[in-house]
């Protein structure tokens, strides 16, 4: 069927639309690529746009030298993938049990445990807490109060409960204790909502911000988001950058040098972006039609 | 295949309760049920030890906390902290402005995810669809400290590309993030840009579900695209943006702490300061605890309540969470 005129126009408007709107989502990321590899002068006089102007490597140079984004971003590393491990084993051992029809207390445990989402203790309480466990100001504070998320955890235990009985009656009769049937036949069935759920504790640890600010206060162990929060934020840091080095900083702007903190941060996230998109759409499928 | 599916697990309950009740079904369910309770005993400390304990925590909201008593220690004060809240008018401020970023953002944010999913559906090309989603997707997976960087460098006075366009064109730049009109603006579009893309996915999944032999006989009885749109798809998606909404407002008591953090500034903080970053500064920053534990009991009640609330309304029309 040949398109009509009012087809075409809308095509037209739709597609303008669209990329108009996907392009407001990348130029930003773009000019603060260029930015952290512009010269001093460009920036102050506002000529870089998307493309770097009198281009230079000063400023990466100058926040791996004289910040601690090398060991931000190992924090951050450690703080991701530990907790990521411990999340998804308790993740699995909770959601394991409630998926099983016959676990005795299932629906009350199921309903105190979304409680938990409904209500929760607030700010000043669980502080408390991981002050009196001996948690803040270690990584323990990270790791524990979110070792489980009721979403994820929900979305787990459905995606069990439409797993055949059949196949673990099966291994049953051939005489498999429960272990066995997790490790062997529910496990590996899940993989793709397993690889999705861990890339969902994964995000949030990376991205993890509040947590740290509150429970870790020594600036050794601060990861990736706390550090470049307070390049964005302080102009301390910039003296004090100025201070040790008065000649590369003359070739910098506080600006060049929060942009390339940005990029060191984002960028892990835009390599394995693209090809784990797939993988985060599922997952958010899966959570909006059973949540 | 839905309902066969649902009466065979519902014979098979029922096989199993009975099961259960004779002596022999009550040792066999019991032997079932051991290893489980093995594997769910650490998640029901790891519930009652971080989820509930705290709960008791509440408990200071009602006294006059200090470090030396401790939470049961310290003398009880009823609702002497809730009298200072309420009777505050800097507090009184901060609950009008945590109320008020919240409702801007479920209000004016929530045609935008609708908007994109129906923009999505009439695109015919993939590659095209493709890239505009894997774009659209990508702000959802930066955190706050990431957006209000890029926020605060691109609406700096000096700097700033926004600030440079405008000096261009008008011979004047203009001081955005000062302001407390273009704050509000600049705080709920950033909202926007963060979340729409990601939160149309639940829609274009709705829109999956219409039925396109809909649309082939529209198009056969002459309705142009604009109508089809207005007679099929939004009505097809209306069951799903009314939940989506109500679910907002469940939640408006919830602004997140990371992009009022990142994005406030001592010039705006009349309209700036949410309960979230005072509890953080009064409570954490100046050991307050009791005001800020005060604050936090009845945000989280508002908050229960509306959820419970907004489940009624949605359970009366079918679509309940429970």
């Amino acid at each position: 069927m040949k398109p009509t005129n009012g087809e075409k126009v809308f095509y037209g408007v739709n597609y303008f639309i669209l990329a108009l709107a996907a392009l407001s989502c990348l130029l930003p990321i773009i000019h603060i690529v260029a930015l952290s590899l512009s010269g001093n002068e460009a920036i102050t006089l506002g000529k870089v746009g998307l493309w770097p102007v009198d281009f230079t490597w000063t400023a990466y140079s100058k926040l791996i030298e004289d910040t601690n984004i090398g060991g931000a971003f190992q924090n951050s590393l450690i703080i991701t993938l530990v907790g990521t491990a411990l999340n998804m084993v308790f993740t699995i051992l909770a959601a394991y049990p409630l998926s099983r029809k016959h676990f005795y207390a299932r629906r009350f445990m199921t309903l105190a445990i979304v409680f938990t989402m409904l209500f929760t203790a607030g700010l000043i309480p669980n502080y408390l807490l991981a002050k009196s466990l001996g948690l803040v100001g270690n990584y323990g504070a990270l790791w524990l109060p979110g070792l489980v998320s009721v979403y994820n955890l929900l979305v787990l235990k459905s995606f069990f409960e439409n797993i055949p009985e059949e196949l673990e009656d099966a291994a049953r009769i051939d005489g498999s204790g429960e272990w066995r049937i997790i490790l062997q036949i529910v496990l590996p069935l899940s993989v793709p909502v397993i690889a999705t759920i861990a890339l969902f504790y994964g995000v949030a640890h990376w991205n993890s911000f509040f947590n740290v600010l509150i429970y870790i206060n020594d600036p050794e162990r601060f990861n990736l988001s706390v550090l470049v929060q307070n390049m964005i934020q302080s102009q301390s840091l910039m003296s004090e950058l100025a201070m040790l080095d008065p000649d590369a900083f003359r070739k910098l702007t506080p600006e060049s040098i929060r942009s390339a903190g940005i990029i060191v941060m984002i960028l892990p996230m835009l390599v394995v972006y693209p090809f784990l998109q797939k993988y985060f759409v599922k997952g958010m499928l899966i959570g909006s039609v059973k949540g | 295949m839905g309902s066969l599916d649902i009466r065979a697990r519902k014979a098979s309950e029922k096989e199993s309760r009975m099961r259960a009740r004779s002596a022999l079904g009550r040792r066999r369910r019991w032997n079932m049920n051991k290893p489980l309770l093995v594997m769910f005993l650490p998640i029901v400390v790891f519930f009652i030890l971080f989820k509930y304990v705290p709960m008791f925590g509440f408990v200071i909201a009602f006294k006059d906390y200090n470090f030396a008593d401790g939470i049961f220690g310290s003398p009880w004060v009823g609702f002497d902290n809730y009298k200072y809240l309420f009777q505050n008018p800097d507090t009184l401020g901060i609950i009008r402005n945590t109320l008020m970023l919240s409702a801007l953002t479920v209000f004016v944010g929530f045609p935008f995810p609708v908007i994109l999913a129906i923009l999505l559906n009439e695109v015919r090309r993939s590659w095209f669809k493709r890239w505009a989603q894997t774009l659209l997707y990508l702000p959802h997976f930066l955190n706050w400290v990431i957006v209000g960087g890029l926020v605060l460098m691109m609406f700096s006075i000096e700097t700033g590309f926004v600030n440079n366009l405008l000096e261009r064109l008008t011979g004047s730049a203009y001081p955005f993030l000062f302001k407390e009109g273009s704050w509000i603006t600049i705080f709920v579009a950033s909202g926007i840009w963060k979340g729409a893309g990601w939160s149309a996915i639940i829609y274009l999944a709705a829109l999956t579900s219409i039925d396109p032999s809909l649309y082939e006989a529209a198009g056969m009885d002459g309705a142009g695209k604009w109508k089809q749109i207005r007679h099929i798809t939004l009505p097809g998606l209306m069951p799903t943006v009314i939940l989506m909404f109500i679910l907002g407002i469940g939640n408006v008591m919830d602004v997140g702490f990371d992009q009022v953090y990142v994005l406030q500034n001592p010039v705006v903080i009349n309209v700036a300061e949410v309960i979230s970053t005072w509890n953080f500064k009064v409570g954490l920053g100046s050991g307050q605890f009791s005001y800020a534990t005060a604050m936090g009991l009845f945000e989280s009640l508002i908050g229960l309540t509306l959820v419970l609330i907004v489940n009624g309304i949605a359970r009366r029309s079918g679509r309940g969470l429970w």
